[in-house]
């Protein structure tokens, strides 16, 4: 999922309360998908209702999303459109990735490999569509906006962000920077203990941010060699190099000067470069949204998690109590702001 | 040094218009009366506090500063009669006040001023509306919008002051045109405060028959009045809720 680059950039720990009062746009479809690959029983078998409907994905956005309104921040939501022609080839891996994960996972499950087991189930998370729909309603009646990308959400993010409606994109993928978004947080919704994937380890995930131009200064290159250093390692349009990972196609690009360059020299191409690349500089975007947080609605929150999809009624009245304290905080000014 | 004598009611009510923002306040205290400016915790409203000497039936004072537990005295102001009269003699340390009310009296520990919350600064504000109105009033609209909300906005429409509260479901509105108000000064405003808040400021108020209100465009509010009869006056500023949201 997404460009795998992280290696040679420079991250910077921060706080919840360095991210207060911000506005982030959150890519919807990484942040569902992490959510449905976190948020399982042992076994790997995610939450479910009693007609057996997952809502893994729902009781993420109701928790994960009071952390995140408690801690001041303003979440929206960027959900992916139509992805370009030359993702294709990803999706249709993906499917299969998936099927045969789904597999393993029941076979692990018989001959009781309950890590084996929880490994293939996350491999297996599907973010369908019914999946994407009860999600949007949540966030809906939780007073988060929502916003439809054209194509890419990611995209959209990085085009919030320059034009100064969000502070930060959020995407656990480095996709985003590509697109040329200024500044993207990582690990934000799933902040706390983590489970270390393939491994019984837990460990503590703490919100990372990346600067782009800080980040492009340090590297000694401009965004198209990063998007260049990019369609090296592989992106979701192209296979990437053999044996080349983010080090060497830094290495490459800062020697060769140009991913073009570099192709030529090893006497390689990369379908319809050219098109790729103008992509991530000049993507699909629209300026179609509002960015407004309302009061949630919390007897439509109940209705919905409760008798639809039978949440215990305590705990969701208790994260309503914390989305209600937390949106009044958010709209009261304090006083030096005047000075 | 410091010894006084007044009205407990004065007295009662001047601690109260501090404790509906803060537990704890720096009083200074000087020969012309004492002082108290204070920021709540949450940096949302501020309270500036004076009462002259002569507000006091006897009063003799040198320059100190000392820290008072507003709810603590409040307490014991609770045992005096609304005709007593208090007593108050600070120690020579600053470390204790005494304060004897109709034969009963008490030695309080005052707390360390370093330990309180410095005095706040006080922004600057060019607010274009300033609107009087009668206290009783004030204070009477506000518990009417508590019953609908938690907010409620104060603005200015050509010569009108109104005041409008919206819930989930309901609205209520009030409109008092230069013939209901004491006195407007007319000006672009409309700005929404938190009701527990206002509903705490208006308390002290309440109590006042003048109560200076100025506003404008998504700015706080400063609310001010005068007590015991003009030899003391009590200010507060209360930052805005912002509304799109």
């Amino acid at each position: 999922m997404g460009v795998d680059i992280g290696d040679i950039l420079e991250k910077r720990q921060v706080g919840f309360d360095d991210l207060a009062h911000r506005i982030v746009a959150i890519d919807g479809y990484n942040t569902l998908y992490q959510f449905l690959s976190i948020i399982r029983q042992r076994d790997g078998t995610p939450l479910k209702d009693s007609k057996d409907n997952i809502t893994s994905h729902l009781s993420g956005i109701l928790y994960r999303m009071a952390n995140l309104f408690e801690a001041g921040i303003k979440p929206v939501f960027v959900f992916d459109g139509k992805p370009p022609d030359f993702k294709a080839d990803t999706i249709s891996q993906r499917k299969k990735s998936r099927a045969e994960a789904r597999t393993k996972w029941d076979e692990a499950k018989e001959k009781g490999l309950s890590e084996e087991a929880y490994k293939y189930a996350q491999a297996s998370s599907k973010v369908d569509a019914r999946i994407v729909e009860d999600s949007m309603q949540l966030l809906d009646f939780m007073g988060i906006p929502c916003v439809q990308a054209p194509s890419e959400g990611e995209a959209q993010a990085a085009y919030m962000v320059n034009k100064g409606d969000a502070d930060y994109s959020a995407s656990q993928d480095y996709d985003s920077l590509l697109f040329g978004a200024p500044r993207v947080v990582r690990n934000l919704t799933i902040t706390g203990k983590r489970k270390l994937p393939g491994k019984n380890v837990y460990i503590d995930v703490e919100p990372e941010s990346i600067d782009l131009m800080q980040n492009i200064k340090l590297l000694d290159i401009d965004r198209q060699q990063l998007i260049g250093i990019a369609l090296c390692v592989g992106t979701d349009y192209n296979k990437g190099l053999e044996k080349v990972g983010p080090k060497t196609a830094l290495k490459l690009i800062k020697q060769h000067g140009s991913i073009h360059k570099v192709l030529e020299h090893r006497g390689e191409a990369i379908d319809e470069l050219d098109a790729k690349i103008d992509f991530f500089l000049n993507p699909p975007v629209t300026d179609a949204y509002e960015l407004k947080w309302k009061s949630p609605q919390k007897e439509k929150i109940v209705d919905f998690l409760c008798k639809q999809h039978d949440f215990s009624e305590e705990r969701v009245l208790k994260a309503v109590d914390r989305l209600e304290k937390a949106g009044k905080q958010r709209s009261q000014q304090t006083l030096d702001q005047w000075f | 040094m410091l010894e006084a004598t007044i009205d407990a009611s004065l007295l009662k009510d001047s601690i109260e218009s501090l404790s509906v923002l803060v537990d704890e306040a720096r009083v200074h205290i000087s020969p012309e009366g004492i002082g108290v400016k204070a920021v709540d915790p949450a940096n949302v409203a501020m309270v500036s506090f004076e009462l002259q000497a002569d507000a006091f039936d006897e009063y003799q004072a040198e320059e100190s500063e000392i820290g008072l537990d507003l709810t603590r005295v409040l307490d014991i102001l609770g045992v005096a009669e609304k005709t007593d009269k208090v007593r108050m003699k600070l120690e020579e340390d600053s470390r204790k006040l005494s304060i004897s009310i109709g034969g009963i009296s008490y030695t309080l520990t005052l707390l360390d001023p370093s330990t309180i919350r410095a005095e706040p600064r006080i922004p600057q504000l060019e607010l274009p509306a300033e609107i009087v109105v009668n206290g009783k009033g004030f204070s009477r609209t506000i518990k009417a919008a508590e019953k609908i909300s938690d907010h409620m906005s104060m603005g200015v429409e050509g010569e009108t002051f109104f005041l409008e509260a919206e819930g989930d479901t309901d609205r209520m509105r009030q409109e008092m045109p230069r013939d209901e108000l004491i006195s407007i000064t007319p000006g672009p405003a409309r700005s929404l405060f938190s009701l527990d808040y206002l509903s705490d400021i208006a308390k002290p108020a309440s109590k006042s028959n003048e109560v200076t209100l100025q506003i404008g465009n998504d700015f706080p509010i400063k609310i001010n009045f005068e007590i015991a009869g003009g030899r003391g006056k009590v200010g507060y500023l209360l930052a805005p809720r912002i509304e799109s949201e």
